[in-house]
């Protein structure tokens, strides 16, 4: 019999197997710049029937599999190991047909996230989950990570717009779930899968729910000159019972970040926080929560108060909240970015933790966030040559998710456990808990083949990822 | 300015890279070939073909640059690749006397002209068909890509300075000059249109990016100190420009200098003066209102958008003009002329080419775009199909203002 790689190769064609060392070399990582692992090979599929080819093919030679869109992760979840074979989607990107009545946008998992709003909007339709990654991540990147985004505040997360998937499981067979009145008869497998980190199943297309781009929107800034004051503005909002489209914080060492890149808005230099807000809907429903708003921002003692004038300023607006993450690397060679959730009314006493947390180990720490849904994205800012301050951003970044759980939130928001927060899952969950998620695993997946070493803290096992540097 | 080290890892950068948009592999975008770049210089075994061949893929287009949050150079940092580490990767130091030789003055200018039209005439065109299977693909296609070419001569000869107290330089180029040079006179009569006095000295010198992307910088660097001095012999105020890939090139010339060369600091006040034509006339000219105009669509070369970020002001100038301008789809995506890639990567970009002219609106019967390369190329891809035409809009403006009565016609005869 001829060996996986040879099977691999008739398969798909040998262009689109990869095994050159460098080429390898090229995808051992992904957002996540704390771990790297060279796969044994990548190879290219171009439809399901040859995802579900390369899938038997794999588990016949006991080769595990990790599937990768963009490889925007940011816990290391399109890592590999060398005993895994990475399956790129780059060139499944097609969508397949948009269902103006039904509003259904059928897509390849390989289809860029941003690139599904731009074919809906000349029906007047967006699709909703909107990671800041959306010009570059994938749809199958989002239905793994159960992806959210700034205007998930409203609209909520990848869960609840994907009503349809077909995808192949780790024995090589395919499946159908959900359907597309998206109410689920049975068991919600979809739910399931969503979410599960490539770990259950792999996406090869999905079916979206594409909803009518609301009649008005209105986009402002909140310019702060205290973030506790900023925070309490946030939950004063939500608490008067306005839900705005998205609400996003961003404090000074973010600030000054951004606009030393490629968006920059022309913030002041003094500034201690801003919010980004946008509400949207029908036209007299805006007015009434914009004036609901801006009386609340004035008695937090608001800086100044800024409104988009028009589609390009806006526009700017969110370019400049979207590219935070990468103008990290303007200030700092390299960050470490986290996603803890809490309760939204400890978010002015979980920055002031956060900023200790960060002087004791001597880690700079700047913060951008969700503020809407309490979701922190604390960037904690390192140099990878010096092994000292990675061990040490490792601990305060272990130390900011404990103290998530101690004031009863979560250690992800939206990017997922990946390899990157195992050890936490333990902190976060009983013994019990693990155990019923494991025996989940156990029955999709009994060889270990799909995405091992991730989501899951498997006792006894050891994986190969090796750390940065 | 940073380096590959740099590079977070973000991801942001693939979906703008026309490279990795066509062969979806990691390698061949930005963020990979940052790693490559790595790897060649730690790792000798990393010089082989392959890994060669994935770097010199790059189309120094620079969309990666626009969108990177880390300012990281991509492109420049390729383009540095090639010239210093991987003069294996270099177009054929035969390719690049030719070129030198056709661009580099005057008269060789004014003989790629002739060639160009010759190849043009039924007996020209029965040659190049003859020979059609030795010429290599990215050959044939410029062929078919050439504007109609008229038998007057460099476009610099036919232009008066209008002298003393001139503002404007009027920055001629090469294949501009010789195979655009109605569009050099065009956008001289809309520059006149906006109240600007026009210099246009004949010793200028080809703007050298071509010599610099292929990694021969000697010779760009020897060019650029000639316009530099006509430059400051001139008094002019604004060195004006009107193909994109040369302002991109005429806008970094302080950095083909090492920093200490006398010629810096002179570099760095002519590259400040480089103004594209299209920014110049963007808000200037005076606002006409026509319904019959044909609708355009707008592709953004990279050296514009990319390297410059113009793109608006294309858009002002049509929409000035009296054009109802409808966007097409991916309109900074790279059309996969990218200099000499053509000629160097035929597969590749002919694969872009493909992709770009799907992105045309069907209801749009001009395209523009503000670049030699482009226009070329996409039209040799069209001329087929011929309803469409790609047009730089300078061209576009100054029908609709010759329309208007307020530019004239001049003889084709010179
Ligand atoms: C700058 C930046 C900003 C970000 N902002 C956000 C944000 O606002 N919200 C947010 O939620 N995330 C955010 N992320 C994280 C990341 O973009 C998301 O997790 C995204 O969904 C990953 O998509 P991808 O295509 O890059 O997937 P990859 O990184 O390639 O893979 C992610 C996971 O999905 C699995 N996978 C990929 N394709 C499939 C498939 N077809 N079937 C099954 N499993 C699959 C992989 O194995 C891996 O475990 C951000 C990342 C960056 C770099
Ligand atoms: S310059 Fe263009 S082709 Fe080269 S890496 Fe950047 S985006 Fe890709
Ligand atoms: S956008 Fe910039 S920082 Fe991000 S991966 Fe690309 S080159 Fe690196």
């Amino acid at each position: 019999m001829t060996g996986w790689l040879d099977q691999l190769r008739q398969a798909l064609g040998s262009e689109h197997v990869l095994t050159h060392p460098i080429a390898l070399t090229a995808y051992a990582q992904d957002g996540y710049t704390l771990a790297s692992g060279r796969p044994a090979a990548v190879v290219l599929p171009a439809s399901s029937a040859e995802v579900q080819t390369v899938v038997q093919i794999l588990a016949a030679a006991d080769k595990a599999i990790v599937p990768r869109g963009a490889g925007t992760s940011l816990s290391g979840g399109a890592i590999a190991d060398s005993n895994s074979v990475i399956l790129h989607f780059s060139r499944m990107n097609q969508i397949h047909a948009i269902d103006w009545h039904n509003r259904v946008a059928e897509v390849d998992p390989g289809v860029v996230n941003q690139d599904i709003s731009r074919a809906l909007a000349p029906g007047g339709l967006f699709y909703a989950p909107d990671p800041s990654s959306q010009q570059a991540c994938t749809i199958g990147g989002n239905f793994a990570e159960n992806s959210g985004g700034p205007h998930c505040l409203k609209y909520g997360v990848t869960l609840n717009h994907i009503l349809m998937a077909d995808v192949v499981l780790p024995d090589g067979t395919t499946a159908r779930l959900g359907n597309l009145a998206g109410e689920p008869d049975g068991p919600d497998w979809l739910g399931l899968l969503i979410g599960s980190e490539g770990t259950l199943g792999i996406a090869t297309r999905l079916w979206l729910r594409a909803l009518p781009i609301p009649p008005a929107s209105r986009t402002f800034l909140a310019l702060f000159d205290s973030v506790e004051e900023a925070s309490r503005a946030v939950s004063d909002i939500i608490a008067a019972g306005v839900i705005p489209a998205a609400m996003e914080m961003m404090d000074k060492l973010a600030i000054h970040a951004v606009e030393q890149g490629a968006y920059p808005v022309g913030y002041p230099e003094d500034l201690e926080a801003v919010l980004l807000i946008e509400l949207d809907g029908e036209p007299a429903v805006v007015d009434a929560d914009r004036r609901v708003v801006h009386g609340i921002l004035a008695a937090r003692q608001v800086r100044a108060l800024r409104e988009a004038e028009s589609l390009e300023e806006r526009t700017l607006w969110w370019a400049n909240r979207k590219t935070a993450f990468g103008a990290m690397g303007l200030i700092s060679p390299r960050y470490y970015v986290q996603d803890g959730v809490i309760p939204r009314h400890v978010l002015p006493e979980a920055l002031d933790t956060i900023g200790r947390i960060g002087e004791r180990f001597r880690i700079r720490i700047a913060n951008v966030f969700h503020a809407g849904d309490g979701n922190l994205h604390p960037l904690l800012l390192y140099n990878h040559q010096d092994p000292d301050e990675v061990a040490r951003v490792k601990e305060a970044g272990s130390e900011i998710l404990a103290y998530c759980i101690r004031v009863g939130g979560s250690i992800s928001g939206e990017h997922g456990i990946g390899i990157e927060k195992l050890q936490e899952m333990a902190w976060q969950f009983a013994p019990q808990d693990l155990l019923a998620q494991r025996s989940v695993k156990q029955a999709f997946d009994p060889g270990g083949r799909f995405n091992p070493g991730k989501l899951l803290p498997t006792p006894g096992r050891c994986i190969d990822f090796r750390p940065v540097p | 300015m940073a380096n590959w080290e740099d590079c977070v890892h973000c991801g942001l950068c693939l979906s703008a890279c026309p490279t990795y948009q066509v062969t979806g592999l990691e390698m061949e975008s930005p963020r990979g070939r940052l790693v490559l770049l790595n790897q060649w210089r730690e790792q000798p075994e990393a010089h082989d073909v392959e890994t060669r061949g994935w770097l010199d893929d790059c189309l120094d287009c620079r969309a990666c640059e626009s969108v990177c949050p880390s300012n990281i150079p991509t492109g420049h940092l390729v383009e540095a690749w090639r010239s210093q580490e991987a003069p294996e990767a270099r177009p054929p130091r035969s390719l690049i006397q030719v070129l030198e030789l056709l661009l580099g003055s005057p008269r060789g200018l004014a003989w790629f002209r002739r060639m160009a039209r010759w190849s043009q005439t039924r007996w020209g065109d029965w040659m190049v068909r003859q020979t059609a299977r030795w010429l290599p693909p990215g050959a044939r296609s410029v062929k078919a890509g050439l504007p109609a070419l008229h038998s007057r001569g460099l476009s610099r000869r036919r232009l008066d300075s209008d002298g003393t107290g001139s503002d404007i330089f009027f920055f001629v180029g090469c294949v501009m000059d010789a195979l655009y040079s109605e569009t050099n006179e065009h956008a001289a009569d809309l520059l006149r249109l906006a109240g600007h006095r026009l210099t246009i000295p004949q010793g200028q010198r080809c703007c050298g990016a071509v010599h610099r992307h292929s990694g021969s910088p000697e010779t760009a660097r020897h060019w650029a100190e000639a316009n530099i001095a006509l430059f400051e012999q001139s008094g002019a105020e604004v060195v004006a420009v009107d193909a994109a890939g040369c302002g991109a090139a005429l806008k970094e010339y302080a950095s083909l200098f090492p920093p200490d060369s006398p010629w810096q600091e002179r570099a760095q006040h002519f590259q400040n003066a480089v103004q594209d034509v299209v920014q110049l006339l963007a808000d200037s000219l005076p606002p006409l209102s026509r319904q019959d105009a044909n609708p355009v669509t707008v592709h953004d070369p990279c050296h514009h958008v990319h390297a410059q970020g113009i793109a608006k002001e294309t858009r002002s100038l049509l929409g000035r003009a009296g054009y109802a301008v409808t966007e097409m789809r991916e309109s900074t995506l790279c059309c996969g002329s990218a200099g000499i890639y053509n000629l160097t990567h035929p597969d590749k970009s002919q694969a872009l080419l493909t992709r770009k002219l799907a992105q045309i609106p069907d209801d749009a019967t001009y395209v523009a775009a503000a670049n030699p390369g482009c226009l070329m190329h996409m039209q040799s891809g069209l001329s087929a199909q011929s309803h469409k035409q790609v047009v730089h809009p300078v061209d576009l403006a100054w029908q609709a203002y010759r329309d208007a009565g307020l530019c004239a016609t001049r003889s084709v005869t010179s």
